[in-house]
């Protein structure tokens, strides 16, 4: 135990990164809006049940995504005309940083767990193997300083065994779910 | 009112039974735990939860999930204290002065003191839920299509204002995402199957839970790994049970700290952080020791935890009544509800009364268990906080999975999860908030239905919208809103203000 906690990033201000993320997020949000506007406006009318066209399925669908259209047109120009020195350049180190790269090995870890293992394997091994994987990869190889190969490797397979034991009977035998 | 106080009295006592004791005190410890450990939120626990209630009875599954959102909300002020990192965003108050006290070597008091306002947070809360809500309840039993139309548009505008105060604007694309996500599936009126590409699975629309795991779940874990370092924590080693005096010392403070907590749980979708940071807003002006909020002032501490504690209770108001969810993890128990055959809204006090009172009580009941708790077991839940997150974050990820996969035994539902905890994780990481998303998904399908309604019984003319008195009220206030969110109207009206004062003073 130790009086001083470690600092942690402050992401709390402003940046010209942000600024040139909102500019692409307000892009993104007007082609989504156009795309809904789209598909409500060619959504069947039920006109053989001869509802009133202000009853139409397209009519809330197509007000949100006008509304979603106006607002992502505010964010790209109020982005462009904030000042973002050097923006991209910021934007594209956030990218590419190592804590892009962690989030990054997490969505790989649990895509693959998710989409490749779970449903290929039994559950307790496709369970077993994300867990150990997990904590091996995030402990021996992305942590900074990294911790001994010996104590993690003990740690990851008590802890996959254990997890993937507790969470099939827990769930299997004891709540009935049938577990992928 | 002396049907209510019976009815309150039958609800004490219809959980003083061994096993609803038993289940109250390991899910309000739960709670507590859950709050403590970085990256776990309320939310996330109460709808990782509602998957190991499907079960239960439902009074059983209920006092199972409210003790644990209340236990998460207060046993974020642990790692907020100890480490400096609310552990769940309710908290985030709390650090500025937790943290300088503990530095302070007054850990233990701050806990103490955190423990105690909670539980005062939580009493006031509770007698205004069981004061307000049959009241809204009987006046809610007047509000037609249009007025509910206002109100589903009401609780995204206003969640999305108040949760992303610096820029609104992000607050109202949320609230926009939420609403169109929810207009996937089948719609109401006329049973047309909208957004769904041909993909059979689509045809019953987004579920709320596996949206909600993977948008406060995954994306949590996604945000928890993505920092390199891990706080370290400050030791404990002072007296935790703090003096009676310490605690009345602030009464004041605690009172309005409750009062303003309990209102914003009514505000739908705005949640305990919000309560929590209003609440130390007011008593920072108010305080007679301003200059020691920020470097560990009790009455800070003491107005951020009541704060977010009445949020709890204050949230429970519009969604028992209105079925409007008053915080994000009070959106998950609306569905958790729904699952045990309970529907919250108007006519709750006239199909089941006694359910209000139930929960009045299990709020009393988890209050009671997180003073037991908070005073006694500090040290042990120390020993928890030390838990590498490398290895907690894996096994939460599992439960993301199974939690989502439970519901309907889809895997389809587990990708709603993923894409929603990717898709939540980006927009997180650029400051969009998530509570009006959710509220957004929830409220989605009242906001369709009422406003084709009411077009379908006015053969298209809007007027009753914007005609009826109820309806026009929220219509000026959710405007108003709007208008005072652009910042070149917002500081005209300032200004004017300004000046009138300004005028008033210098003709005095």
């Amino acid at each position: 135990m130790t009086t001083e906690p470690a600092p942690l990033p402050s992401d709390d201000d402003i940046n010209p990164a942000m600024i040139r993320a909102d500019l692409l997020a307000g892009l993104v949000f007007i082609v989504l809006g156009v795309a809904i506007f789209y598909g409500a406006w060619t959504m069947d009318r039920l006109e053989v049940r001869r509802i009133h066209p202000l009853t139409v399925p397209g009519l809330v669908p197509g007000i949100l995504s006008a509304a979603l259209t106006l607002c992502g047109a505010i964010l790209s120009l109020r982005s462009l005309r904030a000042p973002a020195e050097q923006g991209w350049q910021t934007l594209g180190q956030a990218l590419f940083s190592g804590a892009a790269g962690r989030a990054m090995a997490v969505m790989a870890l649990a895509l693959i767990y998710t989409l490749g293992l779970v449903g290929t394997l039994p559950f307790w091994a496709a369970t077993a193997i994300f867990v150990f994987c997990f904590i091996m990869v995030f402990e021996c190889w992305l942590a900074t300083p990294r911790r001994p190969l010996m104590p993690s490797l003990f740690w990851a397979l008590g802890l996959s065994i254990t997890v993937s034991a507790i969470v099939t009977l827990v769930f299997q035998r004891a709540f009935l779910v049938r577990l992928p | 009112m002396l049907d209510g106080l019976s009815m309150l009295g039958n609800g004490l006592v219809h959980f003083l039974t061994p096993l609803s004791l038993f289940n109250i005190a390991w899910a309000t410890l739960l709670g507590i735990i859950i709050g403590a450990l970085p990256g776990l939120t309320a939310t996330m626990g109460v709808a990782l939860l509602v998957t190991l209630t499907y079960k239960m009875a439902p009074d059983q599954a209920i006092l199972c999930l409210m003790c644990l959102y209340s236990g998460a909300i207060y046993g974020g002020s642990r790692t907020a204290i100890l480490l400096s990192i609310p552990g769940t965003p309710a908290s985030a108050a709390t650090t500025l002065d937790g943290h300088p006290l503990a530095l302070q070597g007054k850990a233990g008091m701050a806990m103490g003191l955190a423990t105690t306002s909670s539980t005062l947070g939580t009493l006031v809360g509770i007698v205004a839920l069981a004061l307000i809500a049959p009241l809204l309840a009987e006046a809610a039993l007047r509000f037609g299509t249009y007025e509910f139309f206002w109100l589903a548009l009401f609780g995204v505008i206003i969640s999305g204002q108040l949760t992303a105060i610096d820029d609104p604007l992000k607050g109202y694309i949320a609230g926009i995402l939420g609403l169109l996500v929810a207009m996937v599936g089948m719609e109401t009126l006329h049973a047309h199957q909208r957004f769904t590409f041909g993909i059979p699975a689509l045809g019953g629309g987004i579920d709320l839970i596996p949206a909600m795991v993977g948008a406060f779940g995954f994306a949590e874990i996604l945000g928890v790994m993505k920092r390199s370092a891990q706080a370290r924590i400050v030791s404990a080693g002072d007296r935790v049970v703090p003096p009676l005096s310490e605690v009345f010392r602030y009464k004041w403070t605690t009172l309005r700290s409750g009062i303003i907590g309990t209102f914003v749980g009514i505000v739908p979708g705005v949640g305990e952080d919000v309560g929590a940071w209003a609440s130390y807003a007011a008593a920072k002006r108010t305080s007679k020791e301003k200059h020691l909020f920020g470097k560990g002032s009790q009455e800070g501490l003491i107005a951020a935890e009541t704060g977010n504690s009445a949020v709890v209770p204050g949230a429970m108001i519009p969604t028992l009544t209105l079925a409007l969810p008053g915080s994000a993890s009070a959106a998950v128990l609306i569905a958790a509800m729904f699952i045990h055959g309970i529907r919250p809204g108007p006519l709750l006090m006239t199909e089941n009364p006694e359910f209000l009172y139930q929960i009045v009580a299990i709020l009393f009941f988890s209050t009671i268990a997180i003073l037991v708790f908070g005073l006694t077991l500090t040290k042990p839940l120390l020993t928890v906080l030390s838990v590498p997150r490398e290895r907690l974050m894996a096994v939460v990820y599992v439960l993301c999975v199974v939690g989502s996969f439970a519901i309907t035994q889809r895997m389809f539902d587990v990708y709603v999860m993923l894409g929603f905890g990717i898709v939540g994780f980006i927009l997180r990481e650029m400051k969009y908030p998530m509570a009006p998303l959710v509220l957004g998904i929830i409220l989605g399908d009242l906001l369709d239905l009422n406003l084709r309604r009411g077009l379908m019984l006015t053969n298209g003319d809007p007027s009753p919208f914007f005609t009826r008195p109820i309806s026009a009220v929220i219509c000026l206030i959710i405007v108003v809103t709007i208008l005072m969110s652009i910042p070149a109207v917002n500081r005209r009206v300032r200004a004017l203000f300004t000046r009138k004062r300004g005028g008033v003073e210098a003709q005095g």
